[in-house]
């Protein structure tokens, strides 16, 4: 009798442990996702005070044939695909690099993570001065291809706003996922390397036929994190259009849902797009999460 | 490691490789390096071609523009009060809640314990981008706009952290806790005494992750924070974007204002910042 008293008192401190979580969840997460889901069914007017009008769908089939709607996938696409295949490519290159050094490795580490230390506020900053046309960017293309003078419109043409933006989140990302493959890379069991070594393996093909295939799972992670990461991206859109670019070519689908709801006030076109992106989202984190489940450790 | 004691690489091809390592650190650090030599420059300066990366003479003046504003009301001061109080309550708080529940949910049985754990897992496939709207909505229903609160608390709950003290926690060993209890000691007694101060490094970890989170947000305070007074850095520094507000050296020195206290964080504790983006490769351990 007395024992399942003790454990009856232990499960009541574990409600209370958790309750702290579990109101915050319930507040700040789950009664936001079902109120704008239900949103999405009405017209909000945020400074209204008169009930919102069922619309039905018809929030949605708006959302779908509108063109900036489109537009906004489009650059979002546009600016992930680009951003996640050098990212995802180079982080591997320089995490191998980086493995095989013999001196210096954590100062090395070090040095490649610190773009990602400084907030993308700051990164946007400093590149809207590189990429200014009387900036150095202009110069460094310009001494590379020997044309003196030329203007390469970085904060204006399309195609070159848009390479403006992923250069900006490569700079400040590549060290954050070089560092994930360094970690990736020292747990490769080295009985494996020098079993390689021993049968007399080139580096190249140790890193060919071994480390890549055992660095899938790393590879599956940095794929998807840089996906949804991508697919996040904000800062750097939002403060290249106060200076003045060109909305069109940027306009991701976060900048879009803010200025849907904060400058047109359209909240049920915002909560539309969100319920989309969260979709989108929430497929990409379950492919992640499915596949860390299965390859935790092949060796 | 790999190619540590055997290298096969030959000499011509290893000073290949460090001649591209130091060319892609170049690269890499002279964005920092321009925003360093820029913030001491007069804005013509900035833009001389070529460009030249000492300054003629160390211009201070940006700092006092970047500082006082272009209305001179210091506001700057405020708002870094602000990030500063955000990020160190938002830190505090969300180790404490990720440290309680992790523990509930790892050496506890209870009903609903499962349900509760998938229902925070799934919270974790919901990144904020998609749910910022509806949670400002809530937000100023709760009336917590401008306020501290408001900052606070949606961030207080990390999903992430509290998957990673659950993990930690459920290797900690029985005993000790089964200990504590004989020796009289209450149930909060054991979280705070054992638990919570024997798992630093998971804390630390957690601590520095949400901190740089919060001291990054551009998004969260700039729907909520309408108020100059209630401003955070990443908000204030806005302003100096606005196209017709064009003050180059101003806007470096705000930068590299706005970096001190996170790369002196990062110096003193590179390990955990390390450590955090380590974590994601972690995978289930």
């Amino acid at each position: 009798m007395k024992s399942i008293g003790i454990e009856k008192k232990k499960a009541r401190w574990g409600y209370v442990f958790v309750t702290p979580a579990l109101l915050l969840f319930l507040i700040f997460s789950l009664y936001p996702m079902l109120n704008a889901f239900y949103n999405t069914f009405f017209n909000i007017k945020l400074l209204s005070l008169r009930p919102p009008k069922f619309v039905g769908l018809k929030n949605y089939s708006y959302m779908l044939s509108s063109s900036g709607f489109w537009n906004s996938m489009k650059a979002t696409a546009i600016f992930s695909l680009g951003a996640f295949i050098p990212l995802s490519l180079f982080s591997l290159i320089f995490g191998l690099i980086i493995t095989t050094r013999l001196r210096h490795q954590k100062t090395l580490q070090l040095l490649f993570y610190t773009p990602a230390v400084l907030s993308s506020v700051v990164a946007a900053l400093i590149w809207m001065l590189i990429f200014d046309p009387r900036g150095i960017g202009n110069s460094v293309v310009n001494f590379f291809l020997r044309t003196p003078g030329v203007d390469h419109n970085w904060l204006t043409n399309t195609g070159m706003l848009r390479f403006s933006t992923v250069t900006i989140y490569l700079w400040k990302y590549i060290g954050y996922f070089t560092i994930i493959y360094v970690t990736g890379i020292a747990k490769v069991p080295t009985s494996i390397l020098e079993a390689a070594t021993i049968a007399g393996a080139s580096a190249m093909q140790t890193i060919r036929l071994i480390i890549l295939p055992l660095l899938r799972p790393t590879t599956m992670m940095v794929t998807i994190v840089t996906m949804l990461n991508s697919l996040k991206s904000f800062s750097t859109q939002y403060l290249f259009t106060q200076r003045g670019a060109p909305l069109e070519p940027i306009d991701v689908v976060t900048l879009n849902i803010y200025n849907t709801a904060m400058r047109d006030l359209k909240i049920s076109h915002a909560c539309v797009m969100s319920v989309l992106l969260f979709l989108v989202m929430m497929s990409l984190t379950l492919v992640r999460m499915k596949s860390s489940e299965k390859d935790v450790t092949v060796y | 490691m790999f190619l540590r004691n055997n290298t096969p690489l030959n000499r011509v091809t290893n000073y290949i490789i460090n001649l591209f390592l130091v060319f892609i650190l170049l690269a890499i650090l002279m964005p920092i390096a321009f925003m360093l030599s820029a913030s001491f420059m007069s804005s013509s300066e900035i833009f001389s071609m070529p460009y030249r990366w000492i300054p003629s003479r160390i211009y201070l003046e940006n700092f006092y523009r970047a500082v006082a504003g272009n209305d001179q009301s210091f506001i700057f001061l405020r708002n870094v009060l602000n990030s500063v109080v955000v990020a160190t309550t938002t830190a505090t708080l969300s180790i404490m809640v990720s440290c309680l529940a992790g523990y509930g949910l790892s050496k506890f049985r209870f009903r609903g314990r499962n349900i509760i754990f998938l229902i925070i897992m799934g919270r974790m496939m919901i990144p904020f981008e998609a749910i910022m709207i509806p949670m400002y909505i809530t937000a100023v229903k709760l009336g917590l706009q401008n306020t501290y609160a408001g900052l606070v608390l949606p961030f207080v709950l990390n999903t992430f952290g509290l998957f990673q003290m659950r993990q930690y926690l459920m290797t900690f060993p029985d005993d000790i806790l089964d200990a504590g209890r004989i020796d009289g000691l209450g149930e909060l007694g054991i979280f705070w005494r054992i638990v919570f101060k024997n798992s630093t490094p998971a804390i630390a970890t957690a601590a520095i992750l949400s901190f740089r989170g919060q001291w990054d947000n551009l998004l969260w305070p700039l729907l909520l924070a309408q108020k100059e007074k209630m401003k955070t850095i990443p908000t204030y520094i806005v302003k100096f974007t606005e196209e017709k507000y064009s003050d180059e050296g101003a806007m470096m020195a705000v930068a590299v204002l706005a970096s001190l206290p996170i790369v002196v964080m990062f110096l003193s504790l590179s390990k955990y910042f390390l450590q955090g983006s380590g974590m994601y490769s972690a995978g289930k351990e």
